[in-house]
């Protein structure tokens, strides 16, 4: 394991990522610390250009965009981690019994998993987010998250399936140890390096998703400080105003995802060189 | 062979359970289109639910809608005016799959070529540009750049950016399908065709941007993986020009897995095209069902639509895993 962080820690473009995200997770952590105006009061400014009083300047609502975009972080951040929470939650239980026991269990939870896989993706999160009928980022998690379980039941089956016949699962069965120990002490923990990549890559994901949803008027209502909200309404207000205004939520988005995407793509080349590009 | 049969005949079963599921997600939807229909008139509700046999239970609307679909390719008519869903659903299918394809095509123009020079020249400053450009393919939010898409193309270019599909003052009234970019060359229409050219650009350009990078990567590590490999050292050593090796020996085999992924991304799109459906406005599937069927709660438009998109992207997938054994010939002997 220390020789794999080790390779991390030479990959320059992977540290780059782990520096992106670790600055947005400082603007997450910090965010009234940070933040130069409470991100949900009006100023008397509207539409105003950036000043020394408002760094990015304010919005149609006379809400101040710095503040805005650095309290996003926030929501950004725990949005995607409660939706990859959400998938890890359900999908490594059924991935570990799934790769494990094999057969019935395998097959029923698979047909499953064809099923939820049979919806393109930004589809489905669409339907559960409508069917839930509550505009909030809660929805948003939910939505996200139980499009991403099926992914991560298969990821987590398939890692399964390459340790399972691995000498020292094969001792500690010999030596009678209960399975429910087995699996967690001498599986998972050898099926951990996949199981991180897909993580990281699919917290960039479920930020797209989460801005992608909010784009289509199933996200957080209207006056939340959420990037995919910002960049929605200042899609909409385009006319009235200065292009740039495009730039601060976008840009905080893509730098995000990119950062999750660099260190995802670190992480495979340490943990899982058979898959790395 | 065993393995394709046995996903030939669960692709009908996978199926059922695919517009059960959508069924159900529709059932807990709270309201719908009748309740603003017939808001001053509850008694006329219950009478149409009763004729539309809305109050039966979930079981039994779900085989009449199943049967309904399987025997007359009858999607249900909407809650808003009771006129068939199917039809509609259609025309915005027909716009979406324009749109995919030409995407697709993009982005395996692109990606494909990218990937095959960045494979060949291995880091330099071209495969950087290749990773880098994957890398923003896949980062950036797509409607985002859909919207900066329109703002350069709008101001800095002037260009006429319409979100119709093709001009409004032209005649298309002969038109069998409305697939207009394809069928408007058959007819001879170069009118109707470059009008729908200028139209559609913007929103392929903007949609082709994930496939292309998913392309981009999957033909760089397939054709490094394949370079390496005995037979390609072989042929350069047998005194084949480079040239020859990758194009005619390393390419072919690097192509088995792109294809497969570009199939996939093929699916996905169709999908996934609400997004950029919603920035350029453009009259296709994904944002109908969002606009007409969840904003307005016309469940049929919700379901029918749903469930189209899930079904062509199983008969996709399922396609694409035929092919797969047309284009390998290792796989196709296994088969037979």
């Amino acid at each position: 394991m220390n020789r794999r962080w080790k390779v991390l820690g030479r990959n320059r473009t992977a540290l780059l990522g782990g520096l992106l995200v670790a600055v947005v997770a400082c603007m997450a952590l910090g965010a009234d610390l940070i933040a130069t105006h409470d991100p949900e009061t009006r100023t008397e400014a509207f539409r105003a250009p950036p000043s020394r009083a408002h760094w990015l300047g304010t919005d149609e609502n006379g809400f101040d965009v710095f503040s805005r975009l650095v309290h996003g972080a926030r929501s950004s951040l725990l949005t995607a981690l409660s939706a990859v929470g959400l998938a890890l939650l359900v999908g490594l239980p059924l991935g570990l019994a799934a790769g494990w026991f094999g057969g019935l269990v395998d097959g029923a939870i698979m047909r499953v998993v064809d099923v939820m896989l049979a919806f393109p993706s930004v589809l489905l999160a669409v339907a559960i987010a409508a069917a839930l009928d509550e505009r909030s980022l809660t929805t948003v998690v939910l939505a996200v998250g139980i499009v991403m379980v099926a992914p991560f039941v298969r990821q987590v089956r398939a890692a399964v399936l390459q340790v399972k016949h691995e000498e020292y699962v094969t001792a500690a069965v010999a030596l009678g140890c209960p399975v429910p120990r087995l699996l967690l002490k001498t599986v998972l923990p050898n099926c951990m390096g996949p199981i991180l990549v897909l993580a990281t890559l699919s917290t960039g994901l479920a930020i797209l998703d989460a801005a992608g949803l909010s784009f289509l008027g199933l996200g957080p209502p209207e006056t939340s400080p959420e990037w995919g909200v910002m960049l929605t309404k200042a899609f909409r207000y385009l006319r009235h105003a200065e292009q740039w205004i495009l730039l601060p939520p976008g840009l905080a988005i893509s730098l995000t995802v990119l950062g999750f995407n660099l260190l995802g793509d670190g992480l495979r080349d340490a943990f899982d060189p058979r898959q790395s590009s | 062979m065993t393995y394709l049969l046995r996903r030939l005949v669960w692709t009908g079963p996978l199926l059922l359970a695919v517009s059960l599921a959508v069924f159900a997600l529709a059932e807990v939807l709270p309201g719908d289109a009748a309740d603003a229909r017939f808001e001053r008139h509850p008694e006329a509700k219950a009478q149409w639910r009763a004729r539309r046999g809305l109050d039966d239970p979930f079981l039994l609307r779900w085989g009449r809608y199943v049967e309904g679909v399987v025997l007359h390719f009858d999607l249900d008519r909407s809650y808003l005016d009771d006129r068939p869903v199917g039809p509609e659903l259609g025309v915005k299918l027909q716009a979406t799959f324009e749109l995919t394809l030409l995407a697709l095509l993009l982005a395996i123009l692109v990606g494909g070529t990218v990937g095959i020079l960045s494979a060949v020249f291995p880091r330099t400053p071209l495969d950087a540009f290749g990773s880098l450009l994957a890398l923003c393919g896949i980062s950036l939010p797509v409607f985002w750049l859909g919207m900066l898409l329109i703002v350069f193309a709008v101001n800095v270019l002037h260009y006429p950016f319409s979100s119709n599909r093709f001009a409004p003052d032209l005649d298309v009234s002969g038109f069998v399908t409305h697939l207009y970019l394809l069928e408007a060359p058959l007819r001879l229409r170069f009118d109707v065709f470059f009008s729908c050219l200028k139209n559609i650009l913007l929103p392929a350009l903007t949609l082709c941007t994930i496939p292309m990078a998913v392309i981009t990567r999957m033909t760089r590590s397939a054709m490094l993986d394949e370079i390496g490999k005995d037979y390609a050292v072989t042929a350069r050593a047998k005194g084949l020009r480079r040239r020859t090796v990758i194009l005619k020996h390393v390419l072919r085999n690097a192509l088995i897995p792109v294809t497969t992924i570009t199939g996939l991304q093929f699916g996905q799109l169709m999908g996934g095209a609400v997004l950029t459906e919603t920035v350029f406005s453009w009259p296709g599937l994904g944002r109908y069902i969002v606009e007409k069927g969840v904003e307005a709660r016309d469940v049929p438009v919700i379901v029918g639509g749903i469930l189209l998109v899930a079904t062509l992207f199983v008969f996709v997938n399922l396609a694409v895993d035929l092919l797969y054994a047309v284009i390998d010939p290792r796989i196709r002997k296994q088969v037979a």
